[in-house]
């Protein structure tokens, strides 16, 4: 199997053969990969040891390694070639969602409301803490489905932005 | 009664601070009863007092706030002294004074010492008696041309802050005197908006400034000492997340002035039992004192370990009326201690708070590493509560010594199920500015991020992760795609076919 790993823009071709060996832009690794329970991995390569986090979400894998996050994508080969077709991977979707139980202190925009990345939606308070939920792109806000004072369960829907059309 | 003997300890908390008053107590040979919500049935606390009560719902205002409650689980299970811990009802002289009233031991300071030193003015009114230092200001209730006039009097910088504010809301500083006016006028609008009482008063904006606490012990034969120093600048939206004593910024002679200054304070309320004197220094070594903690802190381990005084114990001794252990006040501390607060907050996503099931946790040991939580593998992480899941306190003789041994406890520990900051303390525990002791109240607002690092990540490191990530997703997708059970051939057979390429090379 041929796959390509994505880190802060480089690109690394990496193959796994089915008999589990490990070329790496064509140069064989010596891999040891072990589960140790749950999201905890033991990796030795060429005698250094680690240990990792690793943990997935839709098509990001966060690695979590020498005190550090890594944020990595995958691709395999039918990915690679979709890819390749549509051009760069849908930016993310108009939905805020509630990261956690908690109670809507303030809603910080309005129904129709122009929006950029990053902006402050919601005040969502829990554990004692306001949490500033913010729009995941740029674009219209087109339903808002809380009002301050609401209590929410995690993932609830609380906002939906209509995404500015793609920059060409 | 504020002391007198007692037979059993009722711990008017959860969570670690819990946990660590019931060692305390465990230590002097005192039972504890332990009170828990209905969240809180498996907590560490629960487990490890020698009895338990069930005390209503996981809203702190149908458990852990139920005064009548907690009396009523004292009376019937006998005991006779309360402990109140930190946050939650520590600092409320209504219970305090229930509890006296109850004929039952308090483990803390008078009531009337805790309502003193929680009323900002009051407390400011009674600390300046005996000359304690303030941040220049103005009282509340004055009027806008007067307000003006102070400021300038003051001197600018200032800061406009509400009166009904606090823990960094209702604050608006305001650079040039010109623009004073305009920022008053939207001080007081936003005041009134967010608290219903325009009122506002104007101090000194310090700048560049460190929060320095003094800890205090006091009993009630007249004692009054200082425990040295606690520099609590690593802070966020006025939460502290990392501690140290000494403070890098205290010389024997500032820490001898400031320690007489903070015992003038809190001999101004007549304080008997642990509490802390918070204090701003600036840049010039000016301070001033900022507010008294009533009760034990979050972060008196660091005193602990460079004192040898078991701050718990000592509040227990000097609550049955016996005199402290240590009778001086401390001017030389024994090596340095750094405390690193454990949240589920995710670093890399604003601190976010994370909640969940702690799915696996492996504590750092090692010489010189001290864990206090009250949490385990397989213990839940509500949203009901703080987001503390635990203290990893390290020891050295010098500063140095205590910021290696707090790096290698951090890539020790281990946490999964959720998002937690170990990240953020071992990117501060790199940052040359903090290892340098450079940094003021602002640092980790202003002037830190999770995105820069000291180093970059080496090639290899790159390469590794690579590979990590794509045997992981390998690995994913050949489970997914296969109904039946793999093959045999997983994990350790990684290992097995490198020696066999190395072999047939």
């Amino acid at each position: 199997m041929k796959y390509v790993a994505i880190i802060n823009d480089q690109h690394y071709e990496i193959e796994i053969d089915n008999t589990g060996s490990v070329l790496v832009n064509g140069e064989a690794r010596d891999v040891d990969f072990l589960n140790l329970g749950g999201s905890l991995f033991s990796v030795i390569t060429e005698n250094r040891s680690f240990e990792a986090v690793i943990d997935d979400d839709e098509d990001k894998i966060a690695v979590m390694m020498t005190g550090r996050l890594f944020e990595t994508q995958v691709l395999d080969e039918r990915a690679m070639l979709m890819m390749q077709r549509r051009g760069a991977p849908a930016s993310g979707s108009g939905e805020v969602h509630a990261p956690m139980p908690g109670l809507i202190v303030e809603v910080t925009t309005q129904q129709g409301a122009a929006v950029s990345q990053g902006d402050t939606l919601v005040i969502l308070e829990s554990m004692k803490m306001q949490n500033e939920l913010k729009s995941p792109t740029d674009g219209l806000v087109s339903a808002i489905h809380i009002e301050a004072g609401q209590a929410v369960d995690k993932n609830d829907l609380l906002v939906e932005i209509k995404p500015a059309a793609e920059k060409s | 009664m504020q002391t007198g003997p007692f037979n059993k300890i009722l711990i008017a908390n959860r969570g670690e601070i819990a946990v660590r008053i019931i060692r305390a107590a465990r230590d002097l040979g005192i039972p504890t009863v332990a009170v828990y919500s209905d969240v809180d049935r498996t907590a560490l606390h629960v487990r490890y007092a020698d009895e338990a009560v069930h005390i209503g719902g996981p809203r702190p205002a149908e458990s852990y706030l139920r005064m009548d409650k907690l009396i009523e689980v004292a009376r019937r299970t006998g005991a006779d002294a309360i402990h109140p811990g930190y946050g939650f009802l520590a600092e409320n002289a209504e219970f305090a004074g229930q509890v006296m009233d109850e004929g039952l031991v308090w483990i803390g300071p008078s009531p009337s010492a805790i309502a003193t030193m929680g009323d900002k003015q009051a407390a400011r009114t009674a600390v300046r008696r005996n000359k304690v230092p303030l941040i220049p200001g103005t009282e509340p209730g004055i009027r806008d041309e007067e307000l003006i006039h102070a400021a300038s009097r003051i001197g600018f910088p200032v800061v406009i802050k509400a009166v009904a504010g606090g823990g960094g809301k209702g604050m608006r500083p305001v650079q040039h005197e010109e623009d004073f006016a305009e920022s008053l006028a939207t001080a007081r609008r936003e005041a009134e908006s967010a608290f219903g009482n325009g009122d506002v008063y104007v101090e000194k904006l310090l700048e560049g400034a460190r929060h320095i606490e003094f800890q205090i012990l006091a009993d009630a034969h007249g004692n009054t000492i200082h425990l040295g120093e606690r520099e609590c600048s690593i802070q966020r939206r006025h939460q502290k997340l990392v501690e140290e004593a000494p403070s890098v910024f205290v010389d024997a002679d500032l820490r001898g002035r400031m320690g007489e200054m903070a015992i003038a304070a809190a001999e101004s309320v007549g304080y008997v039992n642990a509490g802390t004197i918070e204090c701003m220094v600036d840049r010039d070594k000016n301070y001033y004192f900022l507010e008294m903690n009533t009760r034990l802190q979050v972060e008196h381990p660091v005193t602990e370990l460079v004192t040898g005084v078991d701050l718990a114990k000592e509040q227990i001794r000097i609550a049955r009326g016996r005199r402290m252990g240590p009778t001086e006040s401390l001017l030389e501390p024994k090596g340095w201690a750094i405390e690193c607060r454990i949240n589920a907050e995710d670093p890399y996503a604003n601190f976010m708070p994370s909640t969940g099931q702690i799915t696996t946790m492996i504590l750092p040991t090692g010489p010189g590493v001290r864990v206090d939580s009250g949490v385990f593998s397989g213990s839940e992480i509500t949203p009901y509560y703080d987001s503390l899941i635990a203290k990893l306190i390290t020891w050295g003789e010098t500063r140095s010594e205590a910021m290696l041994r707090m790096r290698r406890a951090l890539s020790e520990y281990r946490i999964m199920g959720l998002k937690h900051n170990i990240p953020f303390h071992i990117n501060l525990l790199n940052s040359i500015s903090f290892i340098a002791g450079q940094f003021d109240t602002t640092f980790v607002e202003r002037r830190f991020n999770m995105n820069t690092y000291e180093q970059d990540p080496t090639a290899s490191d790159l390469e590794t992760v690579a590979i990590a990530a794509t045997l992981y997703a390998h690995r994913k997708r050949q489970l997914a795609s296969q109904v039946v059970a793999p093959a045999k051939r997983d994990a350790s057979n990684w290992k097995w076919m490198g020696r066999f390429e190395r072999m047939h090379r």
